[in-house]
């Protein structure tokens, strides 16, 4: 809207509530991190508001050198990295065959694909099934029932779809299998798509609980989020074993841990922009 | 329609008795090109028919007496008995009562938000605020819900929680806010918006850019204020977008964020928090009563399904566009 003037009244006052919005986003983050690095006098005495009072690192001490968060934090790290690429490598192969116009059954397979994403049978028949394949307290069992997700499975085929053809058929000519023009031609110029959905797989990994809460009963496997949300749900029981009598407020503890696990997030989260509202938007066109 | 029309032309152009081997070779020829993208077709044939199908099967054992050692298939038929079992029970009817009203309430109360902050966005002429606005604002996409939860339990505690401080330092009592019934669904209502609006804003922001720009210049030179523009152009252009958007919802409002419930809910709130999928998770697979827990689940699937073709239904009667 050309020649609107910046700082009409109008514009002032969206612009405070908007900066207004942002602040409610952001404080709770800010202030669990303030907590973190606080002394456990303030903490307990409830004197940090925004920043930390009484600055020092023993929760991050603390969670260094407990028995059971490094190893979670690692095994994270394992899970995601696994299971981000492995859900990569289904979706980009998947994908291709279903944006060929001229594949065998093509819209039988879509519309069989499409489906499974309103027929959700629930938490029982696919934990049997896991049971079933005696994936239970393994890695696999966290990686391959989601192996791919059919709202990103769409969004790449979409893309594969809106490339250019004359690549292809140029490939086809010179005898270019279709393996070959997958791995060499398509993927490499879907990297853009293959990020933004990445981006998402990576998230839902290292982000998870459930799945991992109820496939994994071995406590050496877990991940970092369901460490957390045991410290969440027992924190009577559980800090006793973490931390010695109380000499540390448990909340700050606790808050060390999840700005640990956060960091990575947000981290890519920044850069992540382009990718991510790319991604957010062409699956709402095409879902 | 397009693949019919082309065949349609290509049998027009080749009338003659060849056209039969001719198809043949061709169909040949496609087969041959088709088995390679069959073969990389396969991985995702198994994924789904393992992952996907293999769970639906599996849902027979709503009508089974399942067994671990006996299996699925070899366990005693018992018709609907479990399905009886759970609408005769005490539960069932505070476990609707309680989904639906969770997921009705997020649904509704969160609707306007991510619509307000992407016109509000909208209309901020600085580039790099808009930016910087929008980066802050979905941060809490990328938060587990085991965070988001942690920080409600942290902000609401009664010892040092910072909503308890705020109310003490107001000369009132302390409130222990996850144990009160009455605050179980204001908080997770209020904790939803706080986590979803940015990220929907994101939907609503593309869908902006979609409206003509023709639209606000013609307005423009009518000389209509802004706030005119925002209510007779923005907010109309947006409509298709809200309806797609509140149709997906209504498929949702039955599958509420359980995981959420399960972390934030206790032994004193379960009368208002628990939730079908909750329930399936406590009894059926914490207490192995995996038939039971398959046939609350599968009740669960068909009111969410009803509900989804209910709203595309009604949408499409309202002139509106369905999601099929």
């Amino acid at each position: 809207m050309v020649g609107q003037r910046k700082w009409s009244p109008f514009g002032i006052l969206n612009g405070l509530v908007l900066i207004a919005v942002a602040v409610a986003t952001l404080y709770p983050i800010l202030y669990i991190t303030a907590v973190s690095l606080s002394d456990t006098a303030s903490v307990t005495q409830g004197k940090v508001f925004l920043w930390p009072k009484g600055f020092n690192l023993s929760a991050y001490a603390q969670v260094l050198t407990d028995n059971k968060i490094p190893r979670a934090y690692l095994n994270t790290i394992y899970y995601t990295s696994l299971g981000t690429f492995l859900n990569l490598l289904f979706t980009a192969i998947a994908a291709y065959p279903l944006s060929q116009p001229q594949f065998f059954g093509r819209k039988w397979w879509m519309l069989a694909i499409v489906v499974t994403m309103f027929l959700q049978p629930g938490i029982i028949p696919n934990f049997l099934i896991v049971q079933k394949l005696g994936l239970l307290d393994t890695v696999w069992a966290l990686v391959l029932p989601n192996a791919i997700w059919t709202f990103e499975l769409i969004i790449l085929k979409s893309f594969y779809e809106s490339m250019s053809k004359a690549i292809r058929e140029a490939a086809l000519i010179d005898g270019a299998s279709e393996y070959r023009i997958l791995f060499n031609i398509v993927i490499p110029l879907a990297k853009p798509a293959l990020a933004s959905i990445g981006l998402f797989y990576f998230v839902g990994h290292w982000n998870s609980f459930f799945i991992p809460m109820i496939y994994l009963n071995d406590q050496t496997m877990h991940p970092l989020q369901v460490v957390l949300r045991g410290m969440l749900i027992f924190s009577e029981g559980n800090t006793a074993s973490l931390v010695d009598a109380a000499a540390l407020a448990p909340q700050a503890l606790k808050n060390a841990t999840i700005v640990l696990s956060m960091i990575p997030v947000l981290m890519i989260y920044p850069f992540a922009q382009k990718y991510f509202a790319k991604g957010v938007t062409l699956g709402s066109e095409k879902g | 329609m397009r693949n019919t029309n082309a065949e349609a032309v290509r049998q027009i152009r080749q009338p003659d008795a060849r056209t039969f081997r001719a198809r043949m070779s061709a169909t040949a020829k496609h087969l041959a090109r088709d088995k390679q993208l069959f073969v990389l077709f396969i991985p995702c044939l198994i994924f789904y028919a393992m992952f996907r199908y293999g769970p639906l099967y599996g849902l027979i054992i709503a009508f089974k007496d399942y067994n671990v050692f006996t299996g699925i298939l070899d366990s005693p038929w018992v018709g609907f008995k479990h399905f009886e079992r759970f609408f005769a029970s005490p539960d069932f009817f505070v476990l609707f009562r309680n989904t639906l009203l969770l997921g009705l309430l997020t649904m509704i109360c969160a609707f306007p938000f991510p619509i307000l902050l992407a016109v509000m966005l909208n209309e901020v002429r600085l580039s790099w605020f808009k930016r910087t606005i929008q980066t802050a604002s979905y941060l809490p996409t990328f938060l587990s819900v085991v965070i988001i939860s942690s920080m409600i339990i942290d902000f609401l505690s009664p010892n040092n929680g910072l909503i308890n401080r705020v109310i003490q330092a107001f000369g009132f009592q302390a409130k222990y806010f996850l144990i009160d019934p009455d605050w179980f669904r204001p908080i997770y209502v209020m904790s939803e918006i706080w986590s979803t609006t940015g990220y929907e804003a994101i939907i609503y922001l593309a869908a902006i850019s979609g409206i003509s720009p023709t639209l606000y210049e013609a307005a423009k030179v009518d000389g209509a204020s802004r706030m005119r523009m925002i209510r007779h152009i923005t907010l109309p252009g947006l409509l298709p977008t809200m309806l797609i958007i509140l149709i997906l919802k209504t498929g949702s409002v039955i599958r509420v964020g359980y995981e959420k419930v399960l972390l934030l809910y206790n032994s004193m709130t379960y009368e208002v928090a628990d939730v079908f999928s909750t329930y399936v998770y406590r009894k059926g697979l914490l207490e192995s009563n995996y038939s039971f827990g398959a046939a609350v689940g599968m009740f669960e699937a068909v009111v969410a399904m009803t509900l989804l073709l209910a709203a595309n239904y009604a949408s499409k009667r309202l002139g509106g566009n369905g999601i099929w």
